[in-house]
């Protein structure tokens, strides 16, 4: 009796033991608490306007790379990032540019120079003032490339950022650019204060990846590794008609996709982005939930390597392009969720333009194969990234394209190691691709896939596809500076590149997204979550 | 023994630069560049040069590999490339719930694992014998994440009882530290079983029974003694495995351990948290070794190292 309960005290002691250790694991981070909350500033929190207890919680596909606008191309840090940063300019929900921290803007007649007019009393959330100065501070770190930012890139087109008086800044191009209005209501185009930002200026090893202060409706609080981001209302926004509606919300990165849906049928999250297709069918039914999904601004597509004797004629390019049954893929891949692309850009971006798709035709494909000498097909290797829907699409390719003798061999690489192998630009025949045009108009959408100068190391040209005639329709679409003329151009782009084929263009895929009924105003654009408005019942 | 401890830690340290120099290797030659990684499809060459100076990335391997050793060695393992974050610090705060996991996960294995090999073995060929077989050979079989995704149906979405992943409460730890435990308890449970029986047979038993001593004394006292080496050993290595990071179950349940950031970090090309993490599951194994090593002169006193 007495060796079993000292037993029984053993385990017992051993459990609180192990309780105890994951509990302080639970609490072990007391640096990472908010920047500048409000209450530092000697402003008391007024809750009144908030719901009671609202607090959202928000399950993402992975953690965020950085809460750096500049630093961060990711589609979960800007999840959480659109919550804290603004810019001058922003897309709505119909994809319409509309002025947030400008009032109004004018570009020159000659598309090189952009004029804003900025907001007064707009405030940061370390009580610091938003004006033309820091917009120009800003823009000049992040095109610096010696600071080495992952949107550098992006901000290239400006040559100069001159402040004409407290309120009103002037970005000069390098060279006409009708895309600049467009560039600057990117995500990325957002503004944190001056005073984060002299602190990377005055000590480089300075985390500003880890100290978001924007203008947002809300501010960060705090950010545990691998657990969660934190985001409270900040009480001093601009708008006061856009005030926060919750007290808080909570980014967590759950990777398994599954755990995210058992999360969401249990109650424990709030918004699921980034849904498996085939859970939203069945969670659709569910009376305590809602399922958003809307096109996205990606394309799927199977590139080729041009430069290979088999893709160099046109016929072999439109013979895949046939010989692929998009619907059925959609169906059989997607459970449904996306449409058969018929452009190089998805149906959401600015000037995207319908072409005539390549409907599927398995005569024409293997005539046109026999056409350029390929009568009996040919064998080719797809590269593909391994996760599953990749994987998936890879072998429905595979079987496809197996009824017009092109016998494939997938393999799949992990997606790190699948981009260096494209960058190298050797060894590469057919691989799997997916474009994101995050500024949603054309040039973002087309140039960095299609122009002679995007091609490997570094470019997502990786197909070395080249043509004269598509380098100068886009150079012009980026200098017009009479839309409709830049319509004209693009439109004319995508019907060359649709007819040379150096895609097999699969589909645009869905933005699926779940979220509890009680929780409102949680909308996408731009494929990202958009919480500012969002209330719960 | 002291000696024998002594001579064994300091056998360690070639085995430690042995993996310093591999892992390193290792890391550095896998496929995937980092800045590619972090910064995208369309980054220009002339941002990528400056990061890659930044990261020292244009000095030769071995070069790379001093910098990183004498680093190591002052207690520094850098910044990560994809938090900006210190590496230790997080290896810190991430291995207080690694501990915490394999701790519980230990205790369910321990206990199931001891009591169905024992009483199997006791009550060999009965009923629960058959049982206790089938059940653990099955549980062998099932996949964790399976097994995971599971329980997390029945015991947090469909009866409400515990949360489906997270940490910070006791209830976030019982879904991950059972479905790791079980899958330990059985392999210790086959291992126990047949320790025991090989054990039932030697001679001293049969003279303990001839002696007309109780089979539940017999069993606790003379046999367990020595059976239990073997299982020991087997139960080490689960838990340096465990404390490796139990790389399905942390992703399965969100847990934030090792072996979710094992995974963060090899995706994202994190050097300094893949050499890091690599060097520490080393040395863990390294430990959990020494500690099997000792614990069997402790078991059985007739064990003694010179």
């Amino acid at each position: 009796m007495k060796s079993r309960q000292k037993w029984f005290l053993f385990c017992v002691s051993f459990l609180f033991a192990t309780a105890m250790l994951t509990g302080c694991a639970g609490n072990s981070d007391p640096t990472s608490s908010a920047n500048v909350p409000a209450a530092e500033n000697g402003k008391q929190e007024d809750t009144t306007k908030l719901t009671p207890n609202a607090e959202v919680t928000v399950a993402l596909e992975a953690e965020a790379t950085s809460l750096d606008p500049w630093n961060s191309t990711d589609s979960n840090s800007l999840n959480i990032l659109s919550t804290m940063f603004e810019g001058l300019l922003s897309l709505d929900e119909n994809g319409e540019i509309v002025p947030v921290l400008a009032t109004d803007y004018k570009m020159s007649a000659d598309a090189t120079s952009l004029t804003f007019h900025l907001r007064s009393g707009v405030l940061f959330h370390d009580g610091t003032p938003f004006d033309a100065q820091v917009v120009k501070m800003n823009l000049d770190y992040v095109r610096n490339k010696a600071n080495g930012m992952a949107r550098a890139s992006f901000f290239g087109f400006i040559n100069e950022v001159t402040v004409v008086d407290p309120y009103t800044v002037t970005i000069t191009a390098n060279e006409p650019n009708s895309a600049m209005v467009a560039y600057m209501a990117h995500p990325s185009a957002t503004f944190k204060s001056q005073k984060e930002l002299q602190k990377k200026i005055d000590d480089s090893k300075y985390n500003l990846d880890r100290h978001p202060v924007g203008t947002g409706p809300y501010q960060f609080q705090e950010w545990k590794n691998g657990q969660y981001v934190k985001v409270v209302a900040f009480t001093d926004y601009w708008a006061k008609e856009k005030q926060a509606k919750l007290a808080a919300i909570l980014f967590k990165p759950v990777i398994e996709a599954s755990t995210r849906v058992n999360m969401l049928k249990a109650g424990e999250v709030d918004v699921v982005t980034s849904l498996p297709t085939l859970d939203a069918r069945s969670m659709g039914t569910d009376s305590s939930l809602d399922v958003y999904t809307g096109p996205s601004l990606n394309v799927l597509y199977i590139g080729m390597n041009t430069k290979l004797d088999k893709y160099k004629d046109k016929r072999v390019r439109q013979a895949l392009n046939y010989a692929v049954n998009k619907e059925q893929m959609i169906s059989k891949v997607a459970d449904g969720f996306g449409t058969v692309a018929d452009s190089p850009l998805s149906p959401l971006v600015k000037d995207y333009a319908k072409q005539q798709n390549y409907v599927y035709d398995l005569d024409k494909a293997k005539e046109l194969l026999a056409q350029a000498g390929y009568p009996n097909g040919f064998t080719a290797t797809l590269w593909t990234r391994n996760s599953t829907e990749f994987v998936a699409i890879a072998e429905n390719i595979k079987m496809q394209l197996q009824n017009i003798g092109v016998k494939v061999d997938v393999q799949a690489y992990e997606s790190g190691t699948l981009f260096e192998k494209l960058d190298a630009g050797q060894g590469t025949d057919l691989y799997i691709g997916r474009w994101g045009t995050g500024t949603a108009e054309a040039d973002w959408g087309l140039r960095p896939n299609f122009a002679s100068d995007r091609v490997p190391p570094n470019y997502n040209n990786s197909g070395f596809y080249m043509n004269e005639h598509v380098d100068q329709l886009l150079d012009d679409a980026l200098k017009a500076t009479d839309n409709n003329v830049a319509q004209q151009k693009y439109a004319e782009a995508q019907k060359t590149i649709m007819d040379e084929a150096p895609w097999i263009f699969l589909y645009v895929p869905d933005v699926v997204i779940a979220k509890r009924k009680n929780v409102s105003d949680v909308s996408v654009t731009l494929d990202t979550v958009r919480l500012n408005a969002a209330y719960k019942q | 023994m002291v000696r024998y401890i002594l001579g064994r830690v300091l056998g360690i340290i070639p085995i430690l630069v042995i993996i310093s120099i591999l892992s390193f290797l290792f890391v550095h030659l896998t496929p995937g560049d980092p800045i590619r990684i972090m910064y995208g499809a369309e980054m220009d060459m002339a941002t990528y040069e400056s990061v890659k100076e930044k990261l020292g990335f244009n000095d030769p391997l071995y070069v790379q590999y001093g910098r990183y050793l004498s680093q190591i060695l002052s207690g520094d393992f850098g910044m990560s490339y994809k938090t900006k974050t210190n590496v230790a610090d997080e290896i810190g705060r991430r291995f207080l719930y690694t501990l915490g996991l394999t701790f519980a996960s230990m205790f369910w294995a321990l206990v199931i694992g001891l009591v169905v090999g024992i009483y199997s073995a006791a009550k060999r060929k009965s009923f629960w014998d058959r049982i206790g077989i089938i059940s653990t050979t099955t549980i062998i079989s099932i996949p964790e994440f399976w097994f995971g995704l599971m329980l997390m149906q029945i015991f947090a979405v469909q009866l409400g009882w515990l949360p489906t992943s997270g940490s910070g409460t006791f209830a976030h730890l019982l879904l991950p530290s059972i479905t790791l435990g079980f899958g330990v308890a059985a392999i210790i449970a086959r291992f126990t079983r047949s320790s025991v029986l090989e054990v039932l047979q030697e001679d001293f038993v049969r003279t303990a029974r001839a002696k007309g001593q109780r089979e539940s004394v017999i069993i606790w006292t003379h046999v367990l003694r020595n059976a239990l080496i073997p299982v020991i050993t087997m139960t080490g290595l689960q838990f340096g495995f465990l404390l490796g990071g139990a790389v399905v179950v942390e992703q399965v349940f969100a847990w934030p351990g090792l072996g979710s950031y094992l995974i963060d970090s090899v995706l994202a090309r994190d050097y300094p948290a893949m050499q890091a993490l690599i060097l520490l599951f080393s040395i863990q194994f390294l430990i959990v070794n020494l500690f099997v090593d000792i614990s069997y002169s402790l078991v059985n006193p007739q064990i003694r190292y010179e």
